[in-house]
């Protein structure tokens, strides 16, 4: 079983800068300019979000499955 | 029921791109709707603000002191171990913009021209009937609204929203993407008629460190990284500035972003959906400056928006595409090659190679003659001591 994860967003961290929902490959974030969502349904678990974000703002929970 | 509104052209996004596809289309009597998600167009800026000075006699750009801080006189670049390539003209080479002031410009140009502009107002969707695209769904201070439009402009930045959910692939790896963090703050001790580059694998991997003067004393001070880096633009901005002992406790504004460096779309139209500027990762991909591009690209783009609209043709908006492709695509496809090169440049091939230019005459290099310059770095002993060296600067040529 692959592992599932969630996007989880420091909002005092974050910029709303909308940088991770350009990177995201599948659409799982919007950042609108007053707020940042995510969209699980549409994640695919590949962190690449949590790679990019230039402040370090995101973090991934595993949901279900493991490493 | 929401409201409805109508349309010839709808454009999502008023950075450069935007108001410029804008203010082109509505000059000419069509009517035009330029849309932003910000309440204040042009701010936060995600942006080290410096342009080259020609755009703006390019573009039909007023140079009005009111969004130019600085003018700059060329720059100086250094590499890891100290050694400094300076290129310093007799004229003014470029200016460092107040984005704030400049984006809200453009888009009172626009509106000027006859387009309507309306911020705080974000598209959500596409709106589609009989498989065809006829405006976007979009939310107006949070009451949503329909925007029936005969073509679409998706210049809605990095996140590329507008074009993907139209259907049109922008995706590119995370290796094509630049993680960026900046502070304007008050700085002391860089010549302020010159911007600043600090290259090096400790520095700022892939990228650089930049100083872009708005005044003598203050400036925009920023990093741009790989974004697959597994550490933050952040930590690696700091950390130059605690190693080198600048002060930054006098700081006026914190900029974010992530800036496209590669990932360039084949396809920039589909049916009666245009992407431009970041949103089409028309961005340098060396420098990861994308301004210049946004304008060139938002100027043909609306060249092509008109002459469909005339001829009441939409298959005409594809030659956006070629056209683009032709004049900036391939140019930025070659910078693309450089990049791709100098990455992979270790900390003793930038001291070698920037210890070499400064020899060299300054103007060759700016003025584009790269082949000289090659050819004088392939002349230089420890280049010619190390095949590796060589390979790389031969895949330059």
């Amino acid at each position: 079983m692959t592992e599932k994860i969630r996007i989880i967003v420091d909002k005092d961290k974050c910029y709303l800068c909308g940088g991770c929902a350009g990177v995201c490959p599948s659409l799982a974030i919007r950042v609108s300019s007053s707020k940042w969502e995510f969209f699980q349904d549409k994640c695919i678990s590949c962190r690449i979000c949590v790679t990019a974000c230039p402040v370090g703002a995101l973090e991934a929970e595993v949901v279900e499955g493991r490493a | 029921m929401s409201e409805i509104m109508k349309y010839d052209v709808v454009v999502v996004g008023a950075g450069i791109a935007g108001p410029i596809v804008a203010r082109n289309v509505a000059k000419e009597g069509y009517s035009v709707l330029l849309i932003d998600k910000k309440p204040a167009i042009g701010a936060p800026k995600q942006c080290a603000e410096g342009i080259n000075i020609s755009v703006f006699e390019k573009h039909d750009i007023p140079y009005d002191k009111r969004f130019i801080n600085r003018e700059i006189y060329g720059a100086r670049l250094y590499s890891p171990s100290g050694y400094t390539l300076e290129m310093r003209y007799n004229r003014v080479s470029g200016v460092i913009l107040e984005r704030k002031v400049f984006d809200k410009m453009l888009a009172f140009y626009a509106a000027r021209a006859g387009a309507d502009v309306l911020p705080r107002t974000e598209a959500t969707d596409v709106i589609r009937k009989d498989g065809k695209i006829i405006g976007i769904k979009a939310k107006k201070e949070g009451e949503p609204i329909e925007i029936r439009a005969d073509i679409l402009v998706a210049a809605d930045g990095v996140e590329s929203t507008i074009a993907r959910k139209a259907g049109i692939n922008t995706y590119a790896p995370l290796h094509e993407f630049d993680s960026a963090y900046e502070y304007e703050m008050l700085i002391e001790g860089f010549d302020p008629d010159l911007i600043h580059l600090w290259f090096g694998n400790n520095v700022a991997p892939r990228g650089y460190v930049w100083v872009f003067p708005k005044d003598e004393d203050r400036a925009n001070v920023g990093i741009g990284i790989n974004s697959d880096n597994p550490m933050t633009a952040k930590h690696y901005l700091d950390k130059w500035l605690k190693e080198n002992n600048i002060p930054f406790k006098k700081i006026l504004e914190v900029n974010v972003g992530i800036v496209p460096v590669g990932g360039f779309l084949r396809e920039l139209v589909k049916d009666n959906v245009l992407v431009v500027g970041d949103a089409a990762r028309q961005v340098n991909p060396m420098h990861g400056g994308g301004m210049a591009e946004a304008m060139e690209a938002g100027t043909i783009a609306s060249k092509w928006i008109l002459e469909a609209l005339k001829e009441e043709n939409f298959e005409l908006l594809k030659n956006y595409t070629t056209e683009w492709w032709e004049k900036d695509g391939k140019r930025l496809e070659r910078v693309l090659r450089v990049r791709k090169v100098v990455e992979h440049l270790t900390d003793e091939d930038l001291d070698v190679f920037i210890q070499t230019l400064s020899g060299i005459d300054a103007e060759k290099i700016a003025g584009g003659h790269y082949s000289e310059v090659i050819k004088a770095l392939l002349k230089q002993p420890k280049v010619l001591m190390s095949p590796r060296r060589i390979t790389l600067l031969k895949e330059l040529l």
